[in-house]
């Protein structure tokens, strides 16, 4: 019998069905890959094991005996650890109140808190993964970026003897982290299933993946298609099971190549954490950002957006000097932004949808840049919805009543509605459902046959391969070479990112 | 369109109208007649003008403690340069300034120097209201001090005819609260001003990241608010002939009220000026039909805030459920 068993899992957000059809076991003594691309499901199924979502439909089994996790809460008694990787720390708190994080302090007689207890707990989760570089009692916001991500893990090491830990589940632990630091958890996640523990492993790096995994389930369009032991399925057999096709259907194919005039140049930038970077942008031309999370890419971003104070540097746009303030600045100079996230930087939830399609233009979109003209705005903003293809009951639909896919699309038509020159696009298909992704992906397309020029900043190495025309990998906060997307492999990308030499083949 | 969605979007009005229907009916003679109603709007005229000017921060998702104590303030400054000999224009016109200047600090303090507005405005509070003690010396200006063309204002109107041999007239401060309704309704739903002061509520975020001027826009809207809290001061001044360092201290809390109780007749909970004036008007009609039954002034409190506190939580109550 196995550890732990879902089937018929389903779920699905306003209709649109995230999960569909999916089966996974776990042994004990046992660490499983869970593999997809994204959008796929992984991080719904996951959710639903944490107890944050409530599926529509599952049979989820324990040692054989049906449970219903109905809360954060209720995961934990069963023995479930997460480690997200979106999990927030708390800046101010100190490493070992954040390990404490949503569980019972020690007390002392019942009613203080007994420091010097939480403090030795919290130094022993660390120690099983061989830290003992960081003092529990420290500030969490002392720690750099990849200290934080260690003490996030070790805070699903702590030893609770009321509801011992039976299954890990880890959604890309090592994207912070070093090769030492990988490699230690690796060793503490081994030691784990000699102990008899399970683990669920979510990872894109497949040789991480294949080295250190039993068994993988491959999920794709919210649904697993199949389960089979490492040792028996090579890695392009994985991949092709992921993708399910050829990389490259998923993206619309390329029109006509950019034109020779230089739409942008960027000469020694440098903001913020940012280094000097220089590059060159073509008219129509999808120039990639790819690189590990805080390699610099937002930086670049938001300094070509004006949202971060310049260190020095220069850039022309369309060979006039370009020298952004201000956000404002930027969008009167014919740049545009899709922000990262589209909740609480690129939309007004609660406000109809032409008045955030009409927001960075409202200027030309009024009588005499003072007065409003909603009519004229509403039949501005239906014919721009029109164009990236978005579904609402019309132009005075609150934003927030909106699906994911078609939020973005509200904001990518703020983003066209100054015909820009320039087009900063920040994860822009990041939580849109797959339909969506590729009418976005053909919006963009079409943008860049009217000679627009688009940065893409993606974590997404198959949309960035299929997107664009050159991929600029960041390290450290600096560009760190250009390649051609054409021809580019995955693995080869995401060599680049890490600064490893790229495999022999 | 269902019962709950109805009463959701209307329970206010509805509320009100209950109110108007229950004075009425106890006080048949006196409560429904126009020259109640005139009075009413007279009586109503300062927080009007106040509440007008609180709803413009309060759509940025701020607010302005400091009201209160400007009006009261304007009132003074005025007052001093009438005693002083200085003709009623000057003295008027630097009143307003003052609301002005007052309302562009609170405005720097929170969107440049990033203080909270209950922090920034509360500090402002203190020291407007000490600055009307030491510039008034603690007394009222009144009497001789006071112009009679500025204190005849408040008692003047436009005459509207005669009821039972009494003349009847649309008083002046009526109008200026109707001009200053008016021009922010205007500025909030007709321009894009209002339009990005309506954004930065919505999403300060966004709203800066789409090119709204965020910092530029909240020191205008503050500095308005300064100004309406000045005009309303020298409303009060004009219509008790006197000018006193206490007087304005009422206006916060009541132009507060108004407006949540205005929030409480939109779908989004989102300040609008028109349904500020009911909210206004609830507080004046509350505040009239009570003492005409003679309710005792402190039991009028208790009534008074319990109603705001029925409105406002059968709104939020409503909205939750519709999750």
């Amino acid at each position: 019998m196995s550890f732990l068993s879902l089937d018929n899992v389903a779920k699905a957000y306003a209709g649109v069905p995230a999960l569909r059809r999916v089966t996974l076991t776990i042994e004990a003594s046992e660490i499983h890959a869970l593999m997809g691309e994204n959008g796929a499901g992984k991080s719904t199924l996951i959710k639903i094991l944490a107890g944050v979502v409530a599926p529509d439909a599952a049979d989820i089994r324990i040692d054989g005996k049906p449970v219903d996790i109905g809360s954060p809460k209720e995961a934990h008694r069963l023995g479930f650890r997460f480690i997200h990787q979106e999990f927030n720390v708390v800046p101010a708190l100190s490493v070992a109140e954040n390990i404490f994080m949503g569980r019972r302090y020690p007390l002392r007689g019942g009613v203080l808190v007994n420091w010097r207890t939480l403090n030795a707990t919290a130094r022993e989760a660390l120690e099983k993964l061989g830290i003992t570089h960081i003092d529990p009692r420290q500030k969490m916001a002392r720690l750099s970026p990849g200290d934080q991500m260690l003490v996030r893990i070790s805070s699903a090491f702590l030893s609770e003897p009321d509801a011992p830990a039976r299954l890990y589940v880890m959604d890309e632990p090592t994207a912070a982290l070093t090769r030492d630091e990988s490699e230690r958890l690796f060793r503490v996640l081994r030691q784990i299933r000699a102990d008899g523990g399970s683990v669920l492993y979510v990872s894109h790096r497949l040789d991480e993946v294949m080295a250190l995994c039993d068994r993988a389930t491959v999920m794709r369009d919210g649904a697993t298609i199949d389960t089979g032991r490492m040792a028996d399925i090579t890695h392009d057999d994985l991949v092709a099971l992921m993708i399910g096709r050829k990389a490259g259907e998923a993206y619309p194919a390329p029109g006509t190549a950019p034109t020779s005039a230089l739409a942008l140049e960027v000469r020694g930038l440098a903001a913020g954490r940012l280094q000097p970077t220089s590059f060159e942008l073509k008219r129509g031309e999808i120039l990639g950002i790819a690189g590990l999370s805080g390699a610099g890419q937002r930086e670049l971003v938001r300094a070509l957006f004006g949202d971060l104070p310049l260190r020095g540097g220069s850039a022309l746009l369309d060979g006039k000097p370009y020298r952004p303030f201000s956000p404002a600045a930027a969008w009167k100079a014919g740049v545009a932004y899709v922000p990262r996230e589209r909740r609480s930087e690129g939309l007004m939830l609660s406000r109809p949808i032409f008045e955030n399609i009409t927001l960075a233009q409202l200027k030309r979109q009024s009588l005499g840049g003072s007065f409003l003209t909603p009519r004229a705005e509403q039949r501005f903003a239906t014919s721009l919805g029109a164009d990236v293809r978005l579904r609402s009951t019309g132009p005075r639909q609150l934003a927030g009543q909106l699906s994911g896919g078609n939020q973005q699309k509200v904001v990518f038509a703020k983003a066209l509605s100054g015909n820009p020159k320039l087009l900063l696009l920040d994860e822009p298909t990041r939580g849109v459902d797959v339909g969506a992704k590729f009418d976005i992906y053909t919006i963009i397309r079409d943008m860049t046959q009217k000679g627009m020029a688009v940065i893409l900043v993606s974590s997404d190495l198959p949309e960035l391969i299929g997107m664009c025309d050159r991929i600029a990998v960041m390290r450290d906060g600096a560009i760190a070479e250009i390649v051609t997307a054409e021809g580019l492999g995955e693995d080869d990308l995401l060599n680049r990112c890490y600064g490893r030499a790229p495999l022999a083949a | 369109m269902n019962i709950a969605t109805l009463l959701r979007r209307y329970g206010t009005l509805i509320g009100f109208a209950l109110i108007l229907g229950f004075f009425w009916f106890n006080l048949p003679d006196s409560f429904m007649t126009a020259r109640n109603w005139l009075n009413i709007t007279q009586q109503l005229s300062m927080l009007t003008v106040v509440a007008s000017g609180m709803t413009i921060v309060m759509v940025m998702g701020d607010f302005d403690l400091s009201v209160g104590s400007a009006a009261s303030l304007s009132g003074i400054v005025a007052g001093v340069l009438f005693a002083a000999g200085y003709p009623i224009w000057a003295a008027v016109g630097v009143a307003l300034l003052g609301g002005l200047v007052g309302g562009a600090i609170n405005g720097v303090l929170v969107s440049f120097i990033g203080i909270l507005p209950f922090v920034a405005t509360l500090a402002m509070l203190t020291i407007l209201s000490g600055a009307a003690f030491v510039l008034s010396g603690g007394k009222t200006i009144s009497g001789a001090a006071i112009p009679a063309d500025f204190s005849n204002f408040a008692r003047g109107g436009i005459p509207l005819g005669e009821i039972g041999g009494l003349a009847v007239m649309l008083p002046n401060l009526t109008i200026v609260a109707l001009a200053v309704v008016f021009a922010v309704w205007v500025l909030l739903e007709q321009t894009t001003f209002g339009r990005r002061l309506y954004a930065i509520g919505g999403n300060v975020e966004a709203a800066y990241l789409s090119g709204v001027a965020v910092r530029r826009l909240k020191l205008i809207a503050f500095s308005l608010t300064g100004l309406s809290a000045a005009g309303a001061g020298l409303m009060y001044a004009s219509r008790v002939a006197s000018a006193n360092p206490t007087q304005g201290s009422g206006l916060m809390l009541n132009a507060i009220a108004a407006v949540f109780l205005g929030m409480t007749m939109s779908e989004q909970g989102v300040p609008r000026i028109l349904a500020t004036v009911i909210g206004v008007l609830i507080l004046g009609v509350l505040d009239n039909g009570l003492t005409q039954m003679s309710v005792d002034s402190y039991i009028r409190q208790v009534l008074v805030g319990a109603i705001i506190l029925l409105a406002v939580a059968a709104s939020s109550f409503s909205k939750r459920l519709r999750r």
